[in-house]
This record gives C-alpha cells, sequence and structure tokens, in this order.
C-alpha cells in the first residue's frame, strides 16, 4: 500500500509494518510513526547567504534541508537556530479504517 | 424548520453583518478602517457565544465573543435595549489597548436575543506613543486606556462623562470619535436588521435556526477532522526584539474529530511588548482555522467546540498582567497565526482528499509603522504605513502564491493607495513595487512581498515621526512547505544624512541609490526629517516542493518580470538562461549536480 504523508513522503508497505518513504523514488527512511528527519541527508544553508537577506539578518539562522539519500530530492526545509531540535511532525501509521 | 427558510435565514445574519462593515467604513475616518480593513464585525448569542463571525481580522471573532460574556458578567441585571459597552483590556478579552470593542446587546420585546459586536484599531488610545504600538512600554500602564467594561450608552443616551473622559485621554480626539462614532452606527444596523429578521420569521423560527446553525457548525467540523489523518505537526517562530530572541512553538494534535494546539515550549513572557494574552493567542490559532478548514463553515461557536488550546501562563502567548501588550497583534499573536497555519497546512497535506486545499504560511511578519506630527495643511496627523496589510500569499499545491496577495487572518486587507497617503501625511514615495527575490522558492513559488521608500515632502516642520515595532526582518517567518523555503526577510532602513542635500538623488530608485548613511532599525521612535529616508520592504509568502522542481518556463517568466534574481534563478532554481530562453539540457545537468550537492554532505 501507499499512503501519502506529505507532498515529498509517504507510507509504503504493508498495513502493520509499513515504512516511511521518499515519495520520489521510494527510498525507505523509517518505520512509521518515528521521526524520519534523523535519517534524512541534513544540508544546512545560511539565510543571510541567500538572495533576499535583509540588513538585519541573524547571524545563526539556518534553513535546514532534508534530503532523500535515495536521489537527493528535497523533503522538508526548517528554520532553525543551530541549537534548536528538528520540528517533529509524525503522521499516525496507517490503519487501513481511513 | 425547513431547509429554505433556515438557509434565507443563514444568508440574512451573513447579510446583516456585511451591512454593519459597511456602515462603519461609511462613517469611519481613518485610512486603518476605511483602507488597510483593520476591523471586525460579528453577531454573538444572547449568552455570548459567538454565531456569526464576519469579516476583518479574524483573530477577534473568539476574543469578542469573551468580551461579550465578560460585559454580561459584569453587568447583568443592567443590561438594557439600547445599550452600548466598551471593553479594550486585553487582560479581560481584546488584543491590544488599540483594538477596542463596542458591544451592543439585541432586544425583542424585552427580551436579550442576541449581541453585535465590532472593532476598530482606534487612531489613538493615548499610550506614550501616538497610534497605540508603545514598543518602549515596560508595562500595560504605559499603553494608554484600558478599560474591562463600561456602559457608553444607556438605553439609546451617549453617556456624556464617560465619552468626554475618554477623548481627553487621547490625541487627536476627533477622529477618535469618528472611531466610536462608527462603531456605534455600526451596531445601531446590526441590530436594525436583525429585528427585522426577527420581524419577518418571528422570534423562535430565528433562534431556533441559530441553534441549529452552531450546531451544524460543530458536527460539519468534526466530521472534516475524522476525514484527516490523525497525528502530529510542529511548526516554530524566531521573534527578535533589540537581540533579545523569543520562540513560539506549537504542537498541533490532531486525534479524531479533535485538534489540540499546544504552546508548551513557547518562551517566558518578554519584557517587550510583543507578548500576548491567553484570549489573543486563542484567536490568533482561529485565524487561519477558520479559513482553512472552515471555509465552507459558518463560523460560529460550533467550531470553537472540536478544538483545545494549551497556552503555559507566563509565557509569550499567554503573559500576565501588568507585562505589555501593544504590539502584540503583529508580534506573539502573529506568530500563533503563522504556526497554526504552517501545522494545518501539513495536515492537509497529509491527506488525499484535501491534499489540492495545502498553503505555506503567508504574509507572517506585519509590521506597525505609525507616523506622527503635523500634516502639510498645518493639522495633527497620526496614522500607519497601510502596507503591511499589502502581505504575500503563500504557495498553494495548485499554483504559486498571489504577489502582495494579503493575508489569511484577514480576507479583507489591503493597502491604501501612495496618493492616499501622500494627501494625508507630508511625505513622498520614491518606489513602492514588488520585491525581488522574496517569494519562498519552491515548485511553487510563495508570492512576492513589496518594498517602499519614502521621504519628507511639504511639511511646516521639516518632517515628522514615526513609531516603528517591526518585527521579521532578523528570522524568516512565512514558513515554506514539503520543501518549499520561507519567503524573504523584511527590512527597515532608517537613511540619514544629516546637514547635506541631495536634490539630484531626490527621486531614487532603490535603496543602494538613496543618499545617506544607512541604519538598520526595527523599534522605537525614528525621525524623518530634513534628508532622512525611510526603507521599508515586507516578506513573502512561503514556497512549495523542492524549488529545483519548478517548472524552467516559470522560473524564466519570473526573471523576466523582476521578480526573481537571476543569482536566485541559477542558485536556488538551478535554472541556466541562454540569450534569454531556458537552456533545457544545461538546466537538467546542473539540477543533477545540485542534487549530487546534497548528497555528498552526507559522504563528508
Amino acid at each position: 500500500m501507499k499512503q501519502r504523508i506529505s507532498e515529498t513522503l509517504e507510507f509504503r508497505g504493508e498495513i502493520g509494518n509499513c515504512r516511511i518513504c521518499c515519495g520520489k523514488c521510494g527510498h525507505a527512511l523509517a518505520p512509521a510513526g518515528t521521526s524520519w528527519k534523523p535519517l534524512a541527508v541534513l544540508s544546512v544553508v545560511q539565510v543571510g547567504q541567500l538572495p533576499g537577506a535583509s540588513s538585519a539578518v541573524h547571524p545563526g539562522v539556518v534553513f535546514r534541508q532534508f534530503c532523500c539519500p535515495g536521489c537527493g530530492a528535497l523533503l522538508d526545509c526548517e528554520t532553525a537556530l543551530p541549537d534548536d531540535p528538528f520540528l517533529d511532525d509524525i503522521v499516525a501509521a496507517p490503519t487501513g479504517s481511513k | 424548520m425547513d431547509p429554505i427558510t433556515f438557509s434565507i435565514i443563514r444568508h440574512r445574519l451573513f447579510r446583516v453583518v456585511e451591512e454593519a462593515v459597511i456602515t462603519l467604513k461609511h462613517v469611519s475616518g481613518s485610512a486603518i478602517t476605511n483602507e488597510g480593513h483593520d476591523l471586525m464585525v460579528s453577531l454573538y448569542r444572547a449568552d455570548g457565544s459567538l454565531l456569526m463571525g464576519g469579516v476583518g481580522f479574524l483573530h477577534h471573532l473568539t476574543s469578542a465573543a469573551e468580551a461579550c460574556k465578560a460585559i454580561i458578567r459584569r453587568f447583568e441585571g443592567n443590561i438594557n435595549e439600547g445599550d452600548v459597552y466598551l471593553l479594550n483590556d486585553p487582560y479581560t478579552a481584546a488584543l491590544h489597548t488599540s483594538d477596542i470593542y463596542l458591544i451592543a446587546p439585541i432586544h425583542h420585546e424585552g427580551v436579550r436575543v442576541a449581541w453585535s459586536a465590532c472593532f476598530v484599531h482606534v487612531y489613538d488610545i493615548g499610550a506614550m506613543n501616538p497610534g497605540g504600538f508603545a514598543p518602549d512600554a515596560a508595562d500595560i500602564f504605559s499603553e494608554g486606556f484600558s478599560s474591562p467594561g463600561l456602559k457608553l450608552v444607556d438605553r439609546y443616551e451617549l453617556r456624556q462623562d464617560i465619552w468626554d473622559t475618554l477623548l481627553n485621554m487621547v490625541r487627536s480626539p476627533e477622529m477618535v470619535a469618528l472611531d466610536l462614532r462608527s462603531m456605534i452606527a455600526c451596531n445601531n444596523v446590526a441590530r436594525e436588521r436583525f429585528l427585522a429578521l426577527i420581524g419577518k420569521y418571528g422570534v423562535e423560527t430565528v433562534d431556533g435556526a441559530c441553534r441549529t446553525l452552531i450546531e451544524q457548525s460543530e458536527m460539519l467540523l468534526r466530521q472534516r477532522l475524522r476525514e484527516l489523518p490523525d497525528g502530529r505537526w510542529q511548526s516554530r517562530q524566531y521573534l527578535d526584539v533589540k537581540g533579545e530572541i523569543s520562540k513560539v512553538v506549537l504542537t498541533m494534535t490532531k486525534e479524531d474529530d479533535r485538534l489540540i494546539f499546544d504552546f508548551t515550549g513557547s518562551s517566558p513572557q518578554s519584557r517587550h511588548s510583543l507578548n500576548c494574552t491567553r484570549w489573543a493567542s486563542l484567536g490568533g490559532l482561529f485565524a487561519p482555522l477558520f479559513p482553512l478548514l472552515c471555509y465552507d463553515i459558518t463560523w460560529n461557536e460550533g467550531v470553537i467546540r472540536p478544538i483545545t488550546m494549551i497556552a503555559p501562563e507566563g509565557s509569550i502567548v499567554n503573559c500576565t498582567r501588568p507585562a505589555p501588550v501593544s504590539v502584540a497583534t503583529v508580534g506573539a499573536i502573529q506568530s500563533v497565526n503563522n504556526a497554526a497555519c504552517s501545522t494545518i497546512g501539513k495536515m492537509l497535506a497529509a491527506s488525499e482528499k484535501y491534499a489540492d486545499e495545502v498553503t505555506a504560511v503567508w504574509h507572517a511578519n506585519h509590521f506597525a509603522i505609525f507616523m506622527f506630527g503635523r500634516n502639510q495643511k498645518g493639522g495633527d496627523a497620526i496614522g500607519i504605513l497601510t502596507e503591511t496589510f499589502a502581505g504575500a500569499g503563500g504557495a498553494r499545491s495548485f499554483g504559486d502564491g498571489v504577489d502582495i496577495g494579503g493575508e489569511i487572518p484577514n480576507p479583507i486587507s489591503r493597502m491604501a493607495n501612495v496618493e492616499t497617503m501622500e494627501a494625508s501625511f507630508p511625505i513622498r514615495y520614491l518606489f513602492r513595487r514588488r520585491m525581488k527575490d522574496s517569494g519562498g522558492p519552491g515548485r511553487f513559488r510563495g508570492g512576492t512581498g513589496g518594498e517602499l521608500a519614502i521621504v519628507p515632502h511639504d511639511s511646516p516642520d521639516g518632517g515628522l515621526h514615526y513609531v516603528i515595532s517591526g518585527k521579521g526582518s532578523a528570522f524568516p517567518m512565512s514558513d515554506g512547505i514539503s520543501g518549499g523555503m520561507a519567503g524573504a526577510l523584511n527590512d527597515y532602513v532608517w537613511v540619514h544624512a544629516p546637514g547635506e542635500t541631495h536634490n539630484a538623488d531626490r527621486f531614487a530608485q532603490s535603496l543602494e541609490t538613496v543618499p545617506g548613511e544607512k541604519q538598520p532599525i526595527s523599534w522605537g521612535v525614528y525621525p524623518l526629517q530634513g534628508e532622512d529616508a525611510l526603507y521599508v520592504r515586507w516578506n513573502g509568502g512561503g514556497g512549495l516542493g523542492d524549488p529545483l522542481e519548478r517548472e524552467p518556463d516559470a522560473v524564466l517568466r519570473d526573471l523576466r518580470e523582476g521578480t526573481v534574481s537571476e543569482a536566485a534563478g541559477s542558485e536556488i532554481y538551478g535554472v541556466v538562461v541562454q540569450s534569454g530562453a531556458v537552456d533545457a539540457l544545461a538546466t537538467e545537468r546542473r539540477r543533477r549536480e545540485m542534487r549530487a550537492a546534497r548528497l555528498a554532505v552526507a559522504a563528508q
């Protein structure tokens, strides 16, 4: 089965034993119901170095880009300061009832 | 009740609100109301619960319900036909002191059957700074007049002593009087039209329809929530004031037919006035919830019932008296808006059925810049730069965000014409336009924000001053979604060249060519005098999806229209343009290399 998690992620596998996968290449990232971001490839981009930065941009603020280890697709992006934890989004594992 | 009668009554109730809004705008004389649409009108049940939410700033719908209930608690037994009550205390129900609620009971044959409530951001409230935003206030006592509830009109008679006292505490009392009169007129129209509805259908039929409307809204929202997947989604917003960083942290949990918004982890309340109270946070999370989850459901008490909010006391989203809150509407409240918009967007993205209704965060960085001084006619002038209401659309799952496309919490927000501002204040615009590279990159791009620069012009005093409460220049806040990046930051630059004249450059068309020393600012009172200029730019909306998947022709169009720079086109979107056309092979190669570079990080 396949079931959507976001624009870029989906559940794949059997009910009760499915995994969070890249929606583009199907690379399995993590078991359903767990955090997948630590298993993605993380690249960090300084906001201040991007086109459109302001004159007062905080020197520490970054975009964390979480990419698929299989195909390099960008799966998610979040704004963060270095010491802050990953935003942890968890969609309940499919049960087949919804 | 037959469904046709029910439907007619539902639409008539909405029209009651619409007509009251029109009245409010016709009577009010301030740009923030007429041009910016910083207003709200809604109807409430006899017990104060929300019956029919109207347009305007939606975070007021639930707060005004609490205001009605506060008035009932305070005045029960002495609430009469023809009364009008005023409430603007943030620790009772309001968002900040400048947003005054005027609340009027609607009686039918001596029995209270409903309330109408409205607000405008009044011209002035007597705070330490003109216009009501007091960025340097240490507590609420410096933020102007504040009432937990008073009777302004008693059985159709204006209480002159109260009226005179109010107007004695504010700047430009004639304009504040006009604001108050506009709200009285608005409530009068709402009452007359509501009673006309009862006159046609009878009080029991109308009451039954109102009760059913609330039950229907609750049923429909719960049904929609059951269609969405269970889960937990998080969002985080950073606010920077004078180098002090605060965070609004949200975990939204969806279980069956309930939604829980938990702000645990948010920063302690700040000594700066960007805090908000509990009622303001509740309104803040409902502002995106109404249009994103309930666009086809009547906005009333039924929508509120499935929602729970957890906001730790003493935090930036539930501050305790006397913490200052005058900047709340563009501070913590808007960050609550943004965080809720982000988590709701993620929840929709997890649903097959609602996947085409996903949005990134829209215009996340309001800025309050209130100019004050004498205008070119010699009169006093206080007013906001209404560009803060111009906004920027977030990217949607079906297309780009709308450039300068408004905002979710206020479906009717807009900015004034340049000419309106120049006629009201002794200023001249050097330019006002879309801002390049402000839309968050993504497969679908966030809508652009804008930029402007103003200089003094034809002022009897050589210029004027302004109060700025500007966040969003240190941290991007219009979050993207599913790989889309956040919209660009705000920027506020004071350009000053004391004692110099550069007449040849008084028509500069970019910040770089405005002569003088450029100083980033965001908080406090600054001059716009002599050779000064003020440059402001506001954020774009968040993007959606991987920028490397954006159609190359769409990037080329952006380049031609000036909404994306060549640097961004190449470095973020990976598009190679040769002789004015997309080089498809080179673009494909470049994008492949950029994806490989992402993976190379893992190999290091």
